[in-house]
């Protein structure tokens, strides 16, 4: 009887080419979106960074200069770059906070089924479908205090016309409500679903054993939604940092300097005044406050405790 | 295998008729294909004027399309300095607010107009017009419209027999369109929350919103105060001065008087306002009295009269504020000659005219302000004059004060706006709002 099995292949036999793509071979799929993403993304992000160390007007590009860490130093020591720092720590903490507070108490309202819940949690859901631009107008009209329909309710109540939008002391908290009335439908949809996935029975021991409802939502649904949360948040946390649909169409970061929040003096500086290397240095400042603020909110919403 | 020579010369003689008839199809086609010219215009009248009657008129008469789009003036400005940074050749006409002629012109991205207009024509343009378009003695867009800032006043206020007998119990003084500041400020107090047909009036109204708006508004007053926003090589802001303090003061006094909201208007809210009637005066651009003339959209049709802008003394000159557009050939055009031929047609004695007639803003020719095609016109159905305003903009274009001519004009406007405002609202004196105006230019020219 001959022997004549096949010998089984080793590893590594073969010729060198066909090592390389036996070992290497599962990154080729992945060549065309990495150099997308490298080009729509990652250049522009190196491009911005090497812009920011130029004395660079767009209109006289040719006569750009490098001038180091220049565009920073005088951004540190630029008043009013703290002062759009204040100004967007304001308007993002406010923001998320009541979004993600409504939501919740949102969430809560709708966890149970009711009649026309549907039909209501659509009408809830409709603001965040409107275009940013479109929802900025829509309050820039109905706030107008000469023919919006806000001051015609307030005067229908003896109260008198106020210029929302107009007035320094309640132009910001103005675009607080209008980026909640716009966003808090998206926390909501987020916190329903995380509340839809809290198992019943563990609600339901809590109750057989004596638990009222803050403290079953306190020590037992929160702390199951928590990453649900935490989604919501720094979603949140990343668009309001971003904000400047509204502000355009209602502001234009005035009045005075009251709505100067770090993305309206970015666009100011680099679309209006065509400072692009002041504005990329901006940019990166804000970069990096935007990074810090989601890594020490996500500390604090995964403790060392969870991976205990 | 060898071929006969007779074999060879039959296939070169082949390819070679193959070839020639290949070339001239394609010559032929190039040269059938029309000439296309892209353009950006304002999407104010002088605009869609162009886009809907006088583009498609060039095309009928020489067959060369014009593509026009209509872009808000914000968007202009930022496509002109991203298509020049990209050296884009996408369009090839703009539409320029003539305080951009000096950055693009500047930068190198605008192709030089001199020969476009004749001795003659220039001779016939407003000269403060050419100047303005000019850049290094270049000229390097062709004016298409002028708008100076003059004062409206309601003639229905200013004859009511009531109103002239009640302001002349309070002040002594008759009532007509005030000729000083001070008249001014006096006759705004009294006007301010009166009634008429019903309507409670302010007493004027005029772009105060952030951005360009206050600055505008504001330098008619600091021109006319004799103010001069900086030195002569542009390296030093100026506004701090007894000149910019008092043309700041009034300004502040007057802000006060305009209707409730007004620190957000825009040009089209003011419109609105003259449309509407709430205000008895305002300080408007002359070409948007088109607006408060069209019946569709007015309630005060025909009750509007112009005059200057008030001075600081009596018997001189006030200093208005300048506005025009203009066009021009961007550098990058492959089409930069055809271009200039259509800006040439636009800016003809003729269709200076039509440009006005139509609506399209007011005329750039001295000549068209005698036309009798505009002169003589009246509002339909009255004995007014449609163009009732053009004695003052003749006026108002000997006096006028352009913006500062510089490089970094845009940026100007966007710096000192902001202390300007805490001005207008009171969360500054008008002292501390020049100085911070000067500290924020400053600082600006530093960068």
């Amino acid at each position: 009887m001959s022997s004549t099995t096949i010998p089984k292949a080793r590893r590594g036999s073969g010729s060198p080419l066909n090592r390389v793509i036996r070992r290497y071979g599962w990154l080729v799929p992945m060549i065309p979106g990495m150099a997308f993403l490298i080009a729509i993304s990652v250049y522009p992000t190196l491009y911005s960074l090497n812009a920011s160390f130029y004395r660079w007007n767009l209109a006289a590009s040719a006569r750009r200069s490098l001038t180091g860490f220049r565009n920073y130093e005088l951004l540190l020591s630029d008043p009013s770059f703290w002062h759009s720092v204040v100004v967007t720590l304001v308007y993002v903490a406010f923001v998320v906070a009541l979004e993600l507070t409504i939501g919740l108490v949102l969430a809560l309202l709708f966890f149970r089924r009711f009649p026309s819940d549907h039909f209501l949690r659509a009408l809830l859901i409709l603001p965040m479908v409107v275009a940013p631009v479109v929802v900025g107008l829509l309050w820039r009209y109905m706030l107008n205090p000469r023919f919006g329909i806000v001051s015609y309710l307030m005067s229908l109540v003896g109260l008198p016309r106020v210029d929302f939008l107009g007035d320094p002391a309640l132009a910001l908290p103005t675009l607080i409500v209008i980026d909640v009335w716009q966003w808090t439908p998206f926390t909501f949809l987020i916190l329903l679903a995380a509340l839809q996935g809290v198992p019943e029975d563990v609600i339901e021991a809590a109750r057989i054993d004596g638990a009222r409802s803050m403290r079953i939502l306190f020590d037992h649904i929160l702390p199951m939604i928590r990453y649900p949360v935490a989604v919501a948040l720094v979603l949140r946390l990343l668009d309001a940092f971003r904000v400047y649909d509204i502000i355009y169409m209602t502001t234009r970061g005035g009045p005075i300097d009251a709505t100067q929040t770090l993305s309206w003096q970015i666009y100011d500086l680099g679309f209006k005044s065509f400072d692009i290397g002041y504005a990329a240095a901006y940019s990166w400042l804000m970069l990096i406050l935007v990074v810090a603020i989601s890594t020490v909110a996500l500390a604090i919403l995964f403790r060392k405790t969870d991976f205990a | 295998m060898v071929h006969s020579g007779s074999q060879t010369t039959r296939r070169a003689a082949i390819v070679g008729a193959a070839l020639l008839f290949s070339a001239s199809a394609i010559a032929g086609a190039l040269a059938a294909e029309p000439v296309t010219l892209h353009a950006i215009f304002l999407p104010a009248t002088w605009g869609t004027v162009v886009k809907d009657t006088l583009a498609p008129q060039y095309e009928r008469e020489t067959g060369v399309k014009i593509d026009v789009q209509l872009i808000g003036r914000d968007a202009i400005h930022e496509k002109m300095a991203t298509l020049f940074a990209a050296e884009d050749s996408s369009f090839d006409i703009f539409n320029l607010d003539y305080n951009w002629i000096p950055e693009f012109a500047g930068g190198g991205h605008l192709v030089q107009m001199d020969d476009v207009l004749s001795t003659e024509d220039k001779a016939d343009f407003f000269p403060l017009a050419l100047r303005v378009a000019s850049y290094g003695g270049k000229l390097y867009g062709v004016p298409q419209t002028v708008h100076p800032h003059l004062l409206w006043y309601r003639s229905d206020i200013y004859n009511d027999p009531a109103t002239k007998e009640a302001y002349k119990a309070a002040s002594g003084h008759d009532l007509a369109p005030p000729k000083t500041m001070d008249e001014w400020l006096e006759q705004s107090k009294f006007l301010n929350g009166r009634t008429y047909g019903g309507q409670k009036v302010a007493a004027w109204a005029a772009q105060a919103a952030k951005g360009y708006g206050n600055v505008h508004t504001w330098y008619s007053f600091f021109s006319t105060y004799g103010g001069k926003a900086f030195n002569d090589d542009f390296t030093k802001s100026t506004i701090d001065t007894p000149d910019g303090v008092a043309a700041t003061k009034v300004w502040a006094e007057m802000s006060k008087l305009m209707p409730v909201g007004a620190v957000s208007y825009t040009y089209d809210d003011v419109t609105t306002a003259a449309q509407q009637g709430v205000v008895a005066t305002a300080m408007q651009w002359s070409w948007g009295a088109f607006a408060v003339d069209d019946p569709k959209t007015s309630r005060t049709v025909g009750k509007w009269e112009f005059a200057q802008v008030p001075s600081v003394k009596a018997g001189e000159p006030s200093h208005p504020h300048l506005a025009e557009w203009v066009i021009s050939v961007s550098k990058y055009s492959k089409q930069a000659a055809e271009a200039k031929k259509f800006v040439a047609w636009l800016e003809t004695k003729k269709n200076d005219v039509v440009q006005a007639s139509l609506g399209g803003g007011d005329p750039v020719r001295l000549s068209s302000y005698s036309d009798p095609k505009l002169t003589e016109e009246k509002l339909a159905g009255t004995d007014v004059k449609r163009f009732r305003r053009y004695s003052e903009v003749i006026i108002a274009m000997k006096n006028a004060s352009p913006r500062p001519l510089f490089e970094g004009e845009e940026r100007w406007e966007t710096t000192i706006t902001t202390p300007l405002q805490a001005v207008q609202l009171g969360q500054s004196t008008p002292e501390e709002g020049v100085k911070a105006a000067d500290k924020a230019e400053d600082a600006a020219l530093q960068r």
